[in-house]
């Protein structure tokens, strides 16, 4: 064992320590809004997202007697405008709220014993130790994880604004600040692609994270999913490590 | 020192070089050298496409049914017809048959480019060779009216109509700004109309250039845009309902008779404007009979316009189809585009590398990997060429050859080969254009013959149209409204690996495409495209292609200014980008 | 300029044209370009005092089809264009010269009109094997391209080709043609992007600079926003049926008859800006969607690799192999899913065969 792995305790970041049964007030009240807002959205626009691509059967009748793309665009968009507007709050809480607030806006890559975490999280996912480790915030590995949605979600707002302000016109604001995305793809094909994918992307990670916060909650020593509720977080042991 | 081609011509390339780069009013790049003697006689001549894109390497892998995209766009003037030739050949290659109304509207589509193209050629192109712009200043007016009177009834052709476009003419010329006729060849003494002729001519320059944007709407209809309107494999994009809900939305009362009224000036424009002024011109011109080439030896057509949907067999066919060597007007020869040993390309004298460049390859085994090299006699360097070696490669255009031979093809080939067949349609024109005349048969093998030939096949496509669209509405109205079959649209309902050939009788000449399929993508593409054939370098034997023999034993009035060359040149209409795709 | 040089309205006039008749070209013109009345004025007023400008139209790597285009306009009519409103000195498409004596011209132009001409180029050029793949008077095409754009005053890059590199610049792009602005750099650009672009938009685009004597209002991407500031599918004829959800699903069934929408065959209107759907082709007949094609993005960079044109989605490689963003997607996702149910089996099993002594 490396010197690391002989740290005790708790293992993220700030190398803090908790007692059997203490809970402590994790997730503020705006980030569990914000989270669950976030994930009523995401489903939305992953539904809608995807009969865009792949529309429904074709209606009959005429033209004007129907308008079920119009509202499935129309769901998409206005679950897009939430998820941003929720996203801008959500950054502002990472200002204002607690430090667990700002976990995922940064990785710690410069913290010896976080990096030992990841690895440490990763063998006890591939049933290589017997327990995980004890984490206030996100655990190492789930840390990694959420920051990088976050920089899908910021690929995803930011690209689906650039494809919204086509509609809206080049000259409108939302043109202005995300036409940017065109001379990155400048055929809007690319970019419908790329978000199209990013969709999937983001599939995958609720699949992987919706596992992991139910199997996290049975298994490991804390509380998971009712901490995303209540926002205390529960600890079920009282051993060192 | 002289040397005879296999195929019957001799060369001489002693003489003075001298170089047209680039030849223009063509379509694409294009260099000729020539050879004169000392009475400034072509002795031996060298063409040269100047130009390559590789669309045939770019459509591997690719799916076959966006081939018909990507071919389009070997050439927008002929355009249309690589799409129509490549669906065919996917259709040919997964057995897809098509709903006769689809066949009727690609023949309308087809022969809309045959009547647009001609037309554009004939005076676009090809007129600054036989007209002198500056001469039509010194016309009569009113002896021009007489003129025109006298030959059609064409109403546009009062003595004021005349002096007023001379009006405009002479002070577009005193402008100083002469635009596109600037540096022209004006006064020279290949010229010979008279000035009203000429200034009767710069009329219908101008008209022409008006209705040609009118006649490409029919492609707008079916197609929806010209150049490159759509295709589809399995049939035509556009459907038919006439009286339905949503009819105005597809193709409808409205549309056909915007075909049919555009299809009747088409017919009108033909007989009383392009012939006539063909025949009139034609009658300045007899003694200039140059220029025949390859036209007196050997021809091939494919044939083209189905009469019945999926049967491209010669019976179905109303161009006319076979070859004709040696001059044995006697035998038009059958062709086989499957057969490995009669289409082949050779590059011995191309820009191409195949593994052994004494053989030819069938377009099915075809390879397109270029190797820009310049034989030792090449004056200049590699990227500032003064002369080529001939004797070494020397262009970008390959070498096809059928059976071995080297083959004009285009409207003479298709009239030479329809009146050998002695099909009236073809044959009765010929002779009645030829006794109007007062020449003999033979002078159809000339450089006249073969723009003759191109505002004969004009107005036969024009009358074809009125019939094929009469065809479509007799359809309609029997009930069938299918322009499309969708049963093996998708890939999955292909087999693993099939090939096949599509071919069309595009307005330069005949045309195929050769294409193999392998897990739904296209594993070979191979194009052998009219000016490949007329355009041809030599072969490993020393054969000549069409333009080079054309341009022999010309008598050049001035060595400086090749109207002449240019003159018989234009009457193939080369078109580069097509020839080396 | 030279003074002797004759101007514009000068040359209508000249041709027979009354003063009326030219007042109202100009308000016609300029309506068209979507211009306000005064604008009608200050084209009234340039054209009476400027000669027609010279222009030079040079060919690389192409079809002609923007040339072909090009004459097919019908307001204005080709021929006006031509004999009085641009003098256009060299095009080798159509002009009278050949040889050297059109080559003179070029030269000519250059020294006669330094800064003063246009240059529009169709088509462009390959700079693999040394250029020689469009070889132009025995020389590299680039080489003379580069010369002409020296002393031009602006440049047109008409076409697909000019602009992106269009079908020759597809995978594997075997010459490697190059779109003009990547070889000329000092000169402002106008891309009039399109396979071909509309007749219209060419003499529209060629009439707004030789009558303002300035560049229209260029977009990101360098088109002109007049023209090119919306999608196909904003002003789709067929949009309602998309908002309905009502499309063709197969070539020439109920939906094809009917005119729906054809996004379901692969149209890529919603992704291509273009005029088509307004200004529609060949004096406003119809335009690809009209006639039952979907778009096929023909103004877009780029767009022959975008996968096939049937397809809704592009098509992306995945080594080696083709497939779209759902194909990718979903295969993924299943893996995911799969590799997922797997770790809960073996988690549960693990945890029957051995209670964990230390989790509470
Ligand atoms: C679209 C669906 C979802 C998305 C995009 C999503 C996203 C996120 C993100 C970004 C966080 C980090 C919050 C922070 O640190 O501020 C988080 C935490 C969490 N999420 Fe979700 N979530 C989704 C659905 C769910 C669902 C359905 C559950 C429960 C079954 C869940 C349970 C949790 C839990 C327990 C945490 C806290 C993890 C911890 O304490 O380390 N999430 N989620
Ligand atoms: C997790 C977030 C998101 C997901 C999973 C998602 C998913 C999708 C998908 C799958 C498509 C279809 C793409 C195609 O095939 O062309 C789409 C289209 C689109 N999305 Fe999103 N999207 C998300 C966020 C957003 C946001 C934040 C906006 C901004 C308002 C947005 C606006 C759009 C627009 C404008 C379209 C194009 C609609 C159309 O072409 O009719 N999306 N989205
Ligand atoms: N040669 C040729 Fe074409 C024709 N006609 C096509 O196949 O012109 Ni561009
Ligand atoms: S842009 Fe398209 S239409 Fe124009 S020359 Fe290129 S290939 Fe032809
Ligand atoms: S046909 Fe094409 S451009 Fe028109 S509404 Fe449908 S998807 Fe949009
Ligand atoms: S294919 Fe091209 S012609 Fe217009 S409708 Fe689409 S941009
Ligand atoms: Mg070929």
């Amino acid at each position: 064992m490396t010197q690391i792995a002989q740290v005790q305790g708790v293992l993220d970041a700030s190398g803090e320590r908790a007692r059997s049964l203490q809970t402590i007030y994790v997730y503020e009240a705006p980030v569990r809004l914000w989270h669950w807002v976030n994930a009523l959205a995401i489903t939305a626009l992953c539904v809608t997202g995807y009969f865009i691509g792949s529309p429904l059967p074709s209606l009959p009748g005429e033209a004007s007697q129907h308008f079920l793309m119009g509202y499935i665009r129309f769901t998409h968009f206005a679950a897009g405008q939430t998820l941003i507007v929720f996203f801008l709050l959500r950054l502002y809480w990472a200002f204002v709220g607690n430090k667990f607030s700002r976990q995922l806006s940064y990785l710690p890559v410069w913290n010896k014993t976080w990096l030992w975490g990841i690895f440490y999280e990763f063998k006890w996912y591939m049933f290589l130790v017997k327990d995980p480790k004890k984490y206030i915030g996100h655990n190492p590995l789930a840390h990694v994880a959420m920051f990088s949605f976050m920089l899908f979600l910021l690929f995803m707002m930011a690209s689906g604004m650039a494809l919204y302000s086509e509609g809206l016109g080049i000259d409108s604001w939302q043109h202005r600040l995300f036409g940017f995305m065109f001379t990155l793809f400048p055929n809007s094909q690319d970019l419908h692609t790329w978000h199209h994918l990013g969709m999937w992307a983001i599939v995958v990670f609720v699949i992987v994270h919706v596992y992991a916060a139910v199997r996290e909650d049975i298994l490991s020593r804390q509380s998971m999913i009712s901490s995303m509720v209540s926002g205390e977080r529960l600890f079920r042991d009282d051993l060192p490590d | 020192m002289g040397i005879q081609t296999p195929n019957g011509f001799n060369l001489d390339n002693s003489g003075k070089r001298i170089v047209v780069d680039p030849v223009t009013r063509i379509e694409g790049h294009m260099r000729v050298e020539v050879n004169v003697d000392k009475d400034n006689v072509i002795r031996n001549a060298v063409s040269t496409g100047t130009m390559w894109r590789g669309i045939e390497v770019i459509l591997k892998g690719r799916d076959p049914r966006d081939a018909w995209a990507f071919t389009e766009r070997i050439c927008g003037v002929c355009t249309g017809t690589h799409a129509l030739t490549s669906v065919r050949a996917v259709e040919n290659a997964l057995d897809i048959k098509i709903p006769e109304n689809a066949n009727t509207i690609r023949n309308i589509m087809q022969l809309t480019l045959q009547v647009h193209d001609h037309v554009v050629h004939f005076y676009h192109l090809h007129a600054l060779d036989w007209v002198d712009v500056v001469s039509a200043l010194s016309a009569d007016p009113k002896a021009t009216s007489a003129l025109a009177q006298s030959i059609s009834s064409w109403p546009l052709s009062s003595p004021g109509y005349f002096k007023d476009l001379q009006t405009r003419l002479k002070k577009f010329v005193e402008s100083g700004q002469l635009g596109p006729f600037k540096n022209g060849y004006w006064g020279h003494p290949a010229y010979k109309l008279p000035p009203e002729a000429n200034l009767m001519a710069v009329a219908h320059y101008l008209e022409a250039l008006d209705f040609q944007k009118d006649m490409v709407k029919i492609h707008t209809i079916y197609g929806g845009k010209n150049p490159h309107p759509n295709w589809l494999v399995g049939g035509v994009p556009c459907s038919i309902n006439v009286d339905g809900v949503g009819a105005v939305g597809a193709i409808n009362m409205e549309r056909l008779n915007l075909v049919s009224s555009i299809i009747d000036r088409m017919v009108e424009f033909t007989e009383q404007v392009y012939l006539p002024d063909l025949q009139a011109i034609a009658s300045f011109y007899k003694d200039w009979l140059y220029g025949g080439g390859l036209s007196s030896k050997s021809v091939m057509s494919y044939g083209d316009i189905p009469e019945h949907a999926n049967d491209y067999t010669a019976a179905s066919l109303k161009m006319p189809r076979g070859v004709i060597l040696n001059g044995n007007l006697a035998e038009v020869l059958p062709i086989d585009l499957a057969d490995p040993n009669q289409v082949q390309e050779f590059v011995t004298h191309s820009w191409y590398k195949y593994p052994d460049e004494t053989k030819g390859l069938h377009p099915w085994d075809g390879v397109t990997e270029p190797n820009y090299v310049l034989g030792p006699k090449a004056k200049g360097t590699k990227t500032n060429i003064e002369a080529l070696d001939e004797e070494a490669k020397y262009s970008w255009i390959k070498s096809p050859r059928w059976k071995g031979n080297a083959v004009e093809v285009g409207p003479l080939a298709r009239y030479i080969i329809g009146y050998a067949q002695k099909k009236p349609e073809f044959k009765e024109p010929v002779d009645k254009l030829l006794t109007d005349l007062g020449v003999p048969v033979t002078a159809l093998f000339s450089t006249l013959g073969r723009t003759a030939a191109r505002a004969l096949e004009c107005q036969w496509a024009a009358r074809q149209l009125r019939y094929f669209q009469d065809k479509l509405m007799a359809s309609i109205k029997a009930g069938d409204t299918a322009t499309a079959n969708v049963d093996k649209w998708k890939p999955e309902t292909w087999p693993k690996e099939v090939k096949g050939v599509g071919f069309t009788e595009a307005p330069r000449g005949a045309l195929g495409h050769w294409i193999k399929i392998k897990d739904g993508k296209i594993d070979n593409y191979q194009a052998v495209v009219p000016t490949t054939w007329n355009g041809s370098p030599r072969d490993p034997k020393g054969g000549i292609g069409a333009f080079e023999a054309s341009l022999l034993d010309t008598p050049m009035a001035d060595p400086n200014q090749p109207l002449e060359i240019i003159r018989t040149l234009h009457s193939f209409d080369p078109c580069l980008a097509c020839s080396t795709h | 300029m030279s003074a002797d040089l004759e101007t514009f309205y000068e040359v209508i006039r000249r041709q027979g044209i009354t003063r009326r008749s030219f007042t109202k070209f100009c308000s016609l013109t300029a309506a068209s370009l979507g211009l306000g009345a005064g604008a009608a004025t200050e084209m009234a007023q340039a054209l009476e005092t400027k000669p027609r400008v010279p222009v030079i139209w040079m060919h690389g790597l192409e079809c002609t089809c923007c040339s072909e285009s090009f004459i097919r306009s019908a307001h204005p009519l080709v021929k006006d264009v031509i004999l009085s409103m641009i003098s256009l000195d060299y095009d080798d498409t159509i002009m009278a010269a050949a040889g050297h004596q059109a080559e003179a011209i070029l030269q000519e132009t250059r020294e006669k009109y330094k800064g003063k001409y246009i240059l529009a180029v169709e088509g462009n050029p390959p700079l693999n094997e040394g250029g020689m793949f469009c070889i132009d008077g025995g020389r590299p095409f680039v080489e003379k391209l580069k010369e002409m754009a020296e002393d031009a005053f602006a440049v047109i890059a008409w076409g697909a080709c000019a602009s992106w590199g269009c079908v020759q610049a597809a995978k594997p792009n075997p010459t490697q043609a190059t779109p003009i602005d990547k070889v000329i750099k000092n000169k402002p650009i106008i891309k009039v992007p399109g396979c071909p672009p509309i007749a219209e938009v060419m003499t529209g685009v060629v009439t707004y600079v030789t009558t303002f004597g300035k560049l229209p209002e260029l977009d990101r991407q360098g088109r002109p926003k007049m023209f090119y500031s919306q999608r196909i599918h904003d002003k789709c004829y067929r949009r309602p049926h998309f908002d309905a959800g009502q499309f063709v699903e197969e070539w020439d069934d109920e939906g094809a008859k009917k005119g729906h929408c054809l996004y379901k065959m692969g149209c890529k209107g919603p992704t291509t800006y273009n005029a088509c759907s307004t200004v529609r082709w060949n004096g406003g007949v119809s335009f690809p969607i009209q006639s039952g094609h979907g778009c096929i993005g023909c103004s877009e960079e780029g767009f022959w690799d975008k996968g096939s044109f049937y397809d809704r989605l592009t098509g992306i490689n995945v080594f080696g192999i083709e497939a779209n963003a759902d194909k990718v997607g979903a295969t993924v996702a299943g893996v995911v899913a799969a590799g997922v149910a797997a770790h809960a089996a073996v988690t549960a099993v693990k945890r029957i065969v051995k209670k964990p002594e230390n989790v509470g």
